[in-house]
């Protein structure tokens, strides 16, 4: 298999092996200057010698294309932490943002709340129906509650099998109420007409973020890079061609801070594995919709609230849906820029934004993410001052019961919210 | 009710007049490596499971558990003793305990420091280990149980 191969990295890249390259660089240094510059061995076996390979391999991809650049930080397989967005682990969010480096604040972004503070005198049904237009605004109300109707009280289930209910009730639901909400809001927002809707799409990103010392082993003592992947399958996400507009300037002053801790992943419980390092936003490379919109989640039957307040975590529920988003929409963004060539070296230029609904059904909670920088520990940049920010509200209810034909309880500021999601657009 | 006397027998919606006690203990223990400020370390018995460990808890202590997880300590069967026979040092199960409702513990500091130690070779060392040996000294045969030595030969 093409990953277990022992060809050396640089053979793979080019031609012309980096001695050459080396070797011609420094000719034309003396062209310019009386010596030669000072260097570091390149095969002697000390650390500086070491670094000095490191730092002529990056240069070597700074030209290569985004394909290759991926294929090279990813050829090698090691042992690495595997992070699962959906997890049982208590205070998952601290931890996660550690390793991803991210702030997060609570509410959504300025953007999304001015519209709010401006007519402050207005409810949630007359701001949407001031944005939408009447009838937009009694269509969406009516694909909602259809969707919700259809699962719950038109279509005759019955029970299934432990820990499936979710797939059969609340899967459906939500994939009508994507594809009814993607198709009514088309003529306000014209980027979702070229927009690619996906259900059941595979995010991965593998990066490095931090060292640890191997404790016991033949390489015991030594210095090794911490790996991480994160595998997501979230329901559904929608793909745009262009990039999403920024919600805050990217070397802004954020008011929250990234908790640091320096206990080991495994205390979390994190566990290692080795295996296909994997980077994918959902479709490849080549594909035309290359930057991310909106990812929809839903919460397993394992992690629903009733289930854990039995087990005395109510308090976990939240827990779980910030840590969902910070890890899912840290792997969607991040593998956004790895496509467009961006990676730890060659820091991001712009910042990539998405958003994510996570929900079960009844309850919505909605997440911004912003991804300021991709280098969380590089060479180039050892003291970087750029920080990723997540932006999350908490759990709403859509509704408070279900009657026959009817929708009791109905609150419109989740409505309001989603509408606001899906009519975000690229700067055109 | 006494030995002897035995329980009437039970049928659902009798009174409960039995009482049972669980058999287990659990030992709270100092970590040897540092843990998240969440979690509590203890050493239980082998043939406790983690429902056990929660149930134990919560019941009787009423302390709110979010996760437990446990591990058997295997010790060594090294050892031998003046007869050449291996002799076991004896396992014991650890379980981690973490905590909800954002409570943290911190195992407290049994024996704290007193008493300030002198620098090496000054004459304030000197002196304090005399006066050491001299209570040493001076102390009775701590054999006699505090008995003075007018009660003997």
């Amino acid at each position: 298999m093409a990953a277990c191969s022992r060809l050396p990295l640089q053979l793979f890249l080019s031609t012309q092996s980096s001695r050459v390259i080396s070797s011609r660089k420094a000719e034309t240094a003396t062209a310019k200057h009386l010596y030669p510059p000072v260097l570091p061995s390149r095969t002697a076996k000390s650390k500086s010698a070491k670094r000095r390979v490191l730092l002529e391999f990056f240069d070597q991809l700074r030209g290569a294309d985004p394909q290759e650049k991926i294929r090279a930080l990813t050829r090698i397989q090691r042992m690495k932490y595997v992070i699962y967005p959906q997890t049982f682990a208590l205070g998952a969010d601290k931890w996660y943002q550690c390793y991803t480096k991210t702030a997060y604040l609570s509410g959504l972004p300025e953007k999304f709340k001015t519209s709010a503070e401006v007519n402050t005198d207005l409810g949630p049904v007359e701001q949407l129906q001031s944005v939408l237009g009447e009838c937009a605004y009694s269509e969406i109300r009516s694909t909602v509650c259809n969707a919700l109707l259809q699962e719950n009280w038109y279509m005759k289930k019955g029970r299934t099998f432990l820990y499936r209910e979710q797939e059969k009730f609340v899967a459906p639901f939500l994939a009508n109420l994507v594809s009814g909400l993607v198709n009514s809001l088309v003529n306000k927002n014209p980027v979702l007409r070229q927009s690619s809707l996906d259900f059941d799409p595979q995010v991965n990103f593998y990066w490095v973020n931090g060292e640890r010392m191997i404790p016991r082993g033949h390489r015991s003592g030594r210095i090794e890079p911490r790996r991480f992947q994160i595998d997501d399958k979230p329901h559904s996400q929608i793909r745009i061609p262009q990039q999403l507009p920024e919600f805050m300037p990217l070397e802004a002053e954020i008011p929250a801070e990234v908790p640091l801790i320096h206990l080991a992943p495994d205390y979390l419980p994190l566990f290692r594995r080795q295996y296909d390092n994997n980077i994918s936003t959902g479709a490849k490379l080549k594909d035309p919709c290359q930057y991310g919109h909106t990812q929809f989640h839903l919460v397993p039957d394992k992690f629903h609230i009733d289930r854990l307040t039995k087990k005395n975590l109510a308090d976990h529920s939240e827990v779980f849906q910030r840590a969902n988003a910070i890890a899912s929409l840290f792997a969607w963004t991040g593998a956004q820029a790895m496509y467009q060539g961006f990676w730890s070296e060659q820091d991001v230029s712009r910042p990539f934004t998405s958003q994510a609904v996570i929900t079960d059904g009844k309850r919505f909670s909605f997440f911004c993410y912003q991804l300021n920088t991709l280098a969380l520990s590089s060479l180039n940049n050892p003291d970087n001052p750029r920080k990723n920010v997540c932006w999350g509200t908490p759990t709403m209810c859509l509704y408070e019961r279900l009657t026959d034909t009817d929708v009791l309880g109905w609150d419109d500021a989740v409505l309001k919210h989603l509408v606001q999601f899906l009519l975000n657009r690229p700067v055109s | 009710m006494g030995i002897c006397e035995s329980y009437p027998i039970y049928q659902l919606g009798n009174p409960q007049l039995r009482i049972f006690r669980p058999t287990f203990n659990m030992t709270l223990v100092r970590p040897g490596k540092e843990q998240p400020p969440d979690t509590v370390q203890f050493r239980i018995s082998m043939e406790m499971t983690k429902c056990d460990v929660r149930n134990y808890l919560e019941k009787i202590y009423s302390v709110p558990v979010g996760a437990v997880r446990t591990r058997i300590q295997y010790c060594s069967n090294k050892k031998r003793n003046h007869l050449n026979q291996r002799v076991k040092r004896p396992d014991y199960k650890v379980a981690y305990v973490q905590l909800s409702k954002q409570q943290t513990f911190q195992f407290p500091d049994i024996f704290p420091e007193k008493g300030k130690k002198h620098e090496e070779g000054s004459v304030e060392e000197i002196q304090e280990k005399f006066m050491e040996d001299e209570r040493q000294r001076q102390k009775p045969d701590p054999r006699r149980g505090g008995v003075t030595e007018w009660f003997g030969l």
